[in-house]
């Protein structure tokens, strides 16, 4: 029996160490180790003479990694695909091949995976590639992958990548704000979009999404807006893009400043000139812009775009949520406008505005910058399917001043309000009229009444 | 040649192990065996006895330590970098996944052992006179492998770990009073964030293995000062007279047998008293059944600590340790679980907070303190025991019945979903 005992114990520690051999045995033979032998073997290939070859076979074998500090992120890809940034291996076969046409944005500054997605601390195949079940964003199918280029590049035209500001377009002008937050600014119907592009969503259903939504999340509240097959790529491209990592900040050092053209573009689009004048020439209501870059810091200028509030107590001027790159250029804009500037943009409106038509002015932005155009259309004019509310369908708001005063109207803004039920046994209407006092601030809600009432139409059984 | 001998004396100064004088000497002259007695009794050595259970729970703290000293070299506790240590540990550490297995399925495995350990004590009833305060130490022993294995389960910071110890430290908050302040000191916060993440790490690292460690002597000890394992059941005599006398009692004081002094004797300075000990005392008739501890102890607990080490080393070859994708308080998954070890608890908290959470906890750890107390009964046979080796078989059954309800059968909504059925995660 002691015998016996002790051969066990013997037996069972040659086992152990046995075991550690196998533990380290598979610690040294990564498969990454496998695909660097074979690119250094097609490396050797081209060299002339057996020494230069021995040379190249000897190159230790090491993982490669590119570190981004600021954002979290370290992107061993490189570890196996090793030709990326190497012209001579335009035809090598995968992993091995040249990446052609990144421009400025080299691997080894950029990464990899802000693009691609996939994980890049991973250094084996199916981990790298993100295809397991506990990463959240695999790599992205060839077809989307311009989307990511959103992802630095969220305001203005991105070069080759016009999917991305129709997205954009469609969704600041559709009223998805309605009933989504992005970046904190919408409702609360729909989820939140800010890390849209980071969550485990594939582009497929997205854009299926976008055709029906009904037919990919059954019981969805989300109207079918009718979006065409290429809008619905848009859309889904800037979905793509949408993350709270702060990309553009990171890379801002490495990027061009945004122009004064782009800056013009938004001072437009903006409507900028219906209070400010330049040099003399515009609007009186808020203060002339000439010189103006002299008279304040770019860090000033910038937090005045960003919360005019904020910086002067009882500022009329609306918050315009401008990105950091579109406040940039319109104060490169701003530093180089001139009266002849003012002029030619104010020959393109009709007239100039007055106090009242601040306001009014002040309250269209808001109706289209929260969203409630998604429900309440462009023109007001509802139409919205919402089976089971009273007549079906979300209401006009051209005639709301027959039914409400004013006062009725900011109340309904501020609380919200369950619409009235046709049939009290079929579920609920999906659509409501959120509370948006806790985002919107009094001011607001009086900019879009007022803004209401300016529209508002005679009564259509009137004579 | 001389020299190399006289080193080898110096160390270890005792006679050759051929002698019974140099078999004694190896235990009671080395600071680690002479926790050992020099002689053990044959019939506690028997596997069937103990399955050496006790021994394998020491065996994987000892593996926990070591490779969880070798796991801090490797490891932030600040979020999100914690998470990022941990997949440098799966991808580029070297054996780095077999290191982080090893101290996974160790920590799973000392809190099955811990839990065996206690069964085995009990339906031995191992915990009687005079063993009733070993039982207790042992009780708290199990709570601080609990401790351990409870904030070890955050360091990751993945989903997995976020949410489990969320719903973990939610269950405490329901207690009365003190529950919400325990939680926010223990959390330092309202919810789990980087001062939760430092807070476990110092608890896990630090704090609890002290205790754990002090405790673990006072166990040892204690086995030892009460006698030394517990006889076998099958060797209990029936009817024996269990009456103990407490050193320097005045009644009853029996004369000891002193030898007369002689030349071939040394003494200590251990004070010759009269009186029994309190321990368990072994009689002459079971002194003829007592072997060396040399060789027949120490090459059975060689063999059950390669057999532990090897078993794990087995697992982390082969089974990875789960690793989700990285903490997000905004995403609660569906359902949120606690450790698997607390699933009883969080099923009972689902049919009611206080009850389950609260009072059926603190309940089951105070009565399983009071047993020693409460159970009267001298008797060790399992004839004379029935009633509550009973009560205790349901106790261990039902605890087992909820965690396995809570494991496999509790889906999204904590609805019941059988394990066969697939249920897609995740789908809105």
């Amino acid at each position: 029996m002691e015998r016996r005992l002790q051969q066990l114990f013997f037996l069972l520690s040659l086992v152990a160490f046995m075991l550690i051999l196998a533990a380290a045995w598979q610690a040294n033979t990564p498969s990454w180790k496998t695909y660097q032998k074979k690119f250094l073997a097609l490396e050797s290939q081209g060299e002339p003479n057996a020494a230069a070859k021995s040379a190249v076979l000897a190159t230790p074998l090491q993982i490669h990694q590119t570190l981004l500090p600021g954002l979290q992120r370290v992107d061993r890809c490189t570890t196996c695909h090793l030709g990326i940034d190497d012209p001579t291996m335009k035809n090598a076969p995968e992993p091995f091949r040249y990446h052609a046409g990144l421009g400025p944005h080299v691997s080894a500054r950029f990464g990899c995976t802000i693009c691609h997605g996939g994980q890049g601390l991973a250094t084996e195949k199916t981990a790298a590639h993100g295809n397991t079940q506990f990463w959240q964003t695999p790599l992205l199918a060839r077809e989307y992958i311009r989307a990511s280029c959103g992802r630095c590049h969220k305001e203005g035209d991105v070069p080759n990548v016009p999917e991305l500001a129709e997205g954009r377009h469609l969704f600041e002008t559709q009223g998805c704000r309605g009933c989504h937050k992005l970046n904190g600014v919408g409702g609360s119907i729909g989820p939140d979009l800010t890390e849209e592009g980071a969550s485990h969503r594939s582009p497929e259903w997205l854009e299926r999404h976008f055709l029906a939504p009904n037919a990919v999340s059954a019981g969805s509240a989300m109207p079918n807006f009718h979006f065409t097959k290429e809008q619905a790529r848009d859309l889904t491209y800037y979905m793509l893009s949408l993350t709270s990592e702060d990309m553009g900040t990171y890379f801002s050092s490495m990027r061009s400043i945004p122009g004064p053209s782009y800056g013009r573009q938004l001072f437009v689009e903006k409507n900028c000139i219906a209070c400010h004048a330049i040099g003399g020439v515009g609007a009186k209501s808020g203060p002339d812009l000439a010189g103006v870059t002299t008279r304040h810091s770019m860090g000033w200028l910038d937090e005045q775009l960003v919360n005019p509030e904020l910086v002067y107590p009882g500022s009329s001027m609306p918050e315009y949520d401008l990105e950091t790159n579109a406040r940039k250029a319109l104060v490169a804009f701003m530093s180089v406008a001139t009266p002849e500037d003012a002029k030619l943009i104010i020959s393109g409106r009709p007239r100039a505005l007055s106090l009242d038509d601040v306001s009014i002015e002040a309250g269209k932005q808001d109706f289209s910058r929260f969203g409630c155009v998604g429900c309440h259309g462009t023109e007001l004019q509802g139409g919205v399917e919402n089976p089971n509310a009273q007549g079906g369908e979300v209401p006009s708001l051209l005639h709301v001043s027959d039914d409400y005063t004013k006062d009725e109207v900011i109340a309904i803004i501020r609380n919200g309000r369950v619409p009235p039920i046709e049939n009290s046994s079929a579920p609920p209407p999906p659509l409501y009229m959120p509370s948006w006092k806790t985002v919107l601030s009094d001011e607001d809600i009086h900019h879009i009444a007022d803004y209401l009432w300016s529209k508002q139409q005679p009564k259509k059984d009137s004579w | 040649m001389n020299l190399i001998r006289e080193i080898w004396q110096s160390i270890v100064r005792r006679d050759p192990l051929t002698t019974d004088k140099g078999k004694s000497e190896l235990v009671f002259l080395n600071v680690w065996l002479h926790i050992h007695p020099a002689k053990v009794k044959k019939e506690n050595l028997r596997f069937k006895h103990s399955f050496y259970l006790g021994f394998i729970t020491f065996f994987l703290f000892i593996i926990l330590v070591t490779t969880g000293i070798a796991l801090m070299c490797y490891y932030r506790p600040y979020p999100p970098q914690a998470y990022q240590d941990m997949k440098d540990l799966q991808f580029v550490v070297f054996m780095g996944p077999f290191l982080r297995n090893m101290h996974r399925w160790a920590a799973h495995g000392m809190v099955v052992c811990v839990f065996l350990h206690m069964c085995r004590v009990f339906y031995t009833g191992s915990y009687k006179k005079p063993r009733q305060f070993n039982w207790v130490v042992g009780v708290l022993l199990l709570l601080l492998t609990l401790g351990l294995s409870f904030t070890g389960y955050l360091l990751p910071w993945d989903q997995l770990a976020y949410w489990a110890i969320t719903v973990g430290t939610n269950i405490g908050s329901y207690a009365p009073f003190v529950g919400a302040q325990v939680r926010e000191i223990l959390l330092g916060g309202h919810t789990v964030g980087e001062a939760a993440l430092l807070r476990f790490y110092v608890l896990h690292v630090a704090v609890f293995p002290s205790f754990v460690i002090l405790l673990t002597i006072v166990h040892f000890w204690r086995v030892r000062k009460d006698g030394g394992l517990s006889r076998p059941v099958w060797k209990l005599i029936p009817r024996r007279n269990e009456k103990l006398v407490t050193i320097g009692a005045p009644v009853e004081t029996v004369a000891l047998n002193v030898a007369a002094a002689s030349k071939d004797k040394t003494y200590g300075l251990m004070e010759v008293v009269t009186g029994k000990p309190i321990f368990e005392t072994v009689t002459p008739e079971e002194e003829e059944d007592t072997v060396f501890s040399y060789p027949y102890a120490f090459v059975r607990e060689a063999v059950v600590l390669m057999a532990t080490v090897t078993t794990i080393m087995m697992m982390s070859l082969f089974l990875n340790a789960p690793l989700e994708e990285l903490a997000n308080p905004a995403k609660t998954p569906n359902p949120a679980k606690a450790p698997w070890y607390f699933l009883g608890l969080q099923e009972l908290v689902s049919h009611s907070a206080l009850l389950g959470g609260v009072v059926a906890p603190t309940l089951m750890v105070l009565a399983l303190i009071a047993i020693p107390y409460l159970d009267r009964n001298p008797s060790r046979r399992p004839a004379d025991r029935k009633f509550i080796l009973w009560t205790f078989t349901i106790f261990v059954v039902a605890n087992l019945l909820l965690i396995v309800i809570g494991t496999f059968f509790r889906g999204p909504g904590w609805t019941m979903v059988p394990p066969w059925v697939h249920v897609v995660a995740g789908a809105e």
